[in-house]
């Protein structure tokens, strides 16, 4: 085990002391490419002619502040890429662009036993992308630059294999041809799609996923400010933080639709987490479950159990953004409301501007329920 | 019985208007920012109350203001004192620098020092 906290501030010096014997398995680590050229080598002829021609087809919904971004990371990158020089002009949202510079300044500094990379936040849209064959083929060439650049290097890293949900038999492909590779820990997916994960169309994906025992990581993006759908459940909002309040919407609907179309049911030993879509809807959806459940259960009689229950075995939840509440007892209540000891999986959302480190995010904790946190639940739910 | 203790930490041309420097350590390990803000100093604590990070080595900013949403009619969206305000780099959170006062959330303050230039020397006093 290792200390945290040991050198955690950019600045000289810091008030925090390490503290030993605790684990940190970080389920959201965002790596990234300089330049979307990168992926050209890893694409078919015929894809390079659609990039160059086309682009990514990677919209963004254009109202996310630029400062989205650690601003103190931005002159570091250079320092520490080996492939950097002066005059490029990688996206300035993200710093990310190297194994090196996440080990300088995020696994060294906070002493990260385990990140499970997550991808750059264009990928968050694909599942948006009008061409399912153009996002299968992004999928894989952005898996294949990251199995030569991140992987085999660092046992810490761990991939989280992206694959596009719009076409489950390409996704299903893609899963069994990086399976068998030992740092492949899970499966990608984003939340902002056309149908919710419970229904049929997906199953596939998901019998691919418990068939090689890989839970599914579903990041915010593709539907919430990211790309093509609809940001909110009531249309387009005006200001990017209208569009962050509404994830908790999509995370709500795709828990309650994996629960009650019986996937857990069909695929009994499936983890599907849902992270960067705050925590206490988890809290709201496990209660008006059960509650509406108890009326309503003819319709889905294939549940043997409380809606809950499935959620507390199945599912789990990002730790970020972690709310900030009025009083700070009201964080324990939360995580108690949560059965976080069972849910919670600790993600920094690195390098992000809403992001969280591994020493403040949460008050102080007993050992074990600090445990469950920041690394046995995600020990218990990656494939390591 | 509080005494005051100054300490020269460097001379004028070294911040000139719209930078600053780092001082470390200053009365604990993670220093002090020294800024220049229009020809004045002010020296301000490095850590941020909010989540402890480096709260000097963040980007310049100013002052949004507006009297009412911009759907009203005459309403005009203001920015100004460009580079009085200090925003932590790790989530954002502005800070006015020459008084400390957090601009999202009043009832926080980061600690601030007065800074005196004696001749070519810029030196930040504090009390014990």
């Amino acid at each position: 085990m290792s200390q945290i906290g040991a050198t955690p501030i950019t600045a000289p010096g810091w008030t925090a002391d390490p503290k030993d014997g605790l684990a940190i398995v970080d389920c959201d680590v965002h790596h990234n490419f300089r330049h979307p050229e990168q992926l050209l080598p890893y694409l078919s002829t015929f894809y390079q002619e659609h990039f160059l021609d086309q682009g990514l087809h990677l919209g963004r919904f254009p109202n996310i502040p630029i400062r989205t971004n650690r601003v103190d990371l931005k002159g570091r990158q250079k320092k520490t890429d080996s492939q950097a020089n002066k005059d490029d002009g990688g996206d300035p949202r993200d710093f990310n662009f190297s194994l090196d510079f996440l080990q300088e300044e995020h696994l060294d500094r906070w002493n990260v036993d385990i990140a499970l990379l997550t991808g750059p936040p264009p990928f968050y849209g694909y599942s948006g992308l009008p061409d399912p064959d153009w996002a299968a083929a992004l999928c894989r060439a952005f898996n294949d630059w990251t199995i030569e650049h991140w992987l085999d290097k660092d046992q810490r890293v761990v991939n989280a294999i992206l694959i596009s949900p719009s076409d489950p038999a390409q996704a299903v492909a893609e899963i069994n041809r990086l399976a068998d590779r030992k740092d492949t820990a899970a499966v990608m997916v984003p939340m902002g799609t056309q149908m919710p994960f419970g229904n049929r169309f997906y199953h596939p994906i998901w019998q691919a996923c418990e068939q090689h025992g890989l839970p599914v990581v579903s990041h915010v993006g593709g539907g919430d400010g990211a790309t093509r759908n609809v940001p909110t459940p009531v249309g387009y909002p005006t200001y990017y933080i209208e569009s962050r309040m509404s994830r908790p919407y999509a995370a709500s609907a795709h828990a309650t639709s994996l629960i009650c179309e019986g996937v857990f049911e069909k695929f009994p030993n499936l983890k599907f987490a849902l992270i960067e879509a705050q925590q206490l809807w988890a809290v709201s959806v496990m209660w008006h479950l059960d509650t509406d459940w108890k009326a309503l259960r003819d319709q889905t009689p294939w549940l043997k159990r409380l809606p809950s229950e499935y959620f507390r075995d199945h599912i789990r939840i990002g730790s970020q953004p972690m709310h900030e509440p009025e009083k700070p007892e009201q964080i324990h209540q939360m995580l108690d409301m949560l059965h976080a000891e069972e849910t919670l999986i600790y993600c920094s959302d690195f390098p992000h501007f809403d992001w969280n480190d591994p020493v403040t995010v949460l008050p102080k904790l007993s050992a074990d329920f600090h445990h469950r946190i920041f690394a046995g639940n995600a020990l218990d739910m990656l494939r390591l | 019985m509080t005494q005051s203790t100054s300490v020269v930490v460097g001379k004028v041309w070294e911040i000139p208007p719209g930078e600053r420097k780092i001082v470390v350590p200053f009365r604990g390990r993670a220093g002090i920012g020294v800024f220049n803000v229009g020809g004045s100093f002010y020296a301000v604590r490095n850590i941020c109350p909010h989540k402890h990070g480096p709260l000097c080595t963040g980007e310049l900013s100013g002052r949004v203001d507006t009297d009412a949403p911009p759907s009203s009619q005459g309403a005009f969206i203001s920015l100004e004192g460009l580079g009085e305000i200090v925003r932590c780099p790790w989530h954002q959170w502005p800070f006015e620098i020459a008084t400390g006062r957090c601009l999202v959330a009043p009832e926080v303050r980061v600690a601030t020092y007065p800074v005196k230039i004696r001749g070519d020397d810029v030196v930040v006093e504090y009390e014990e």
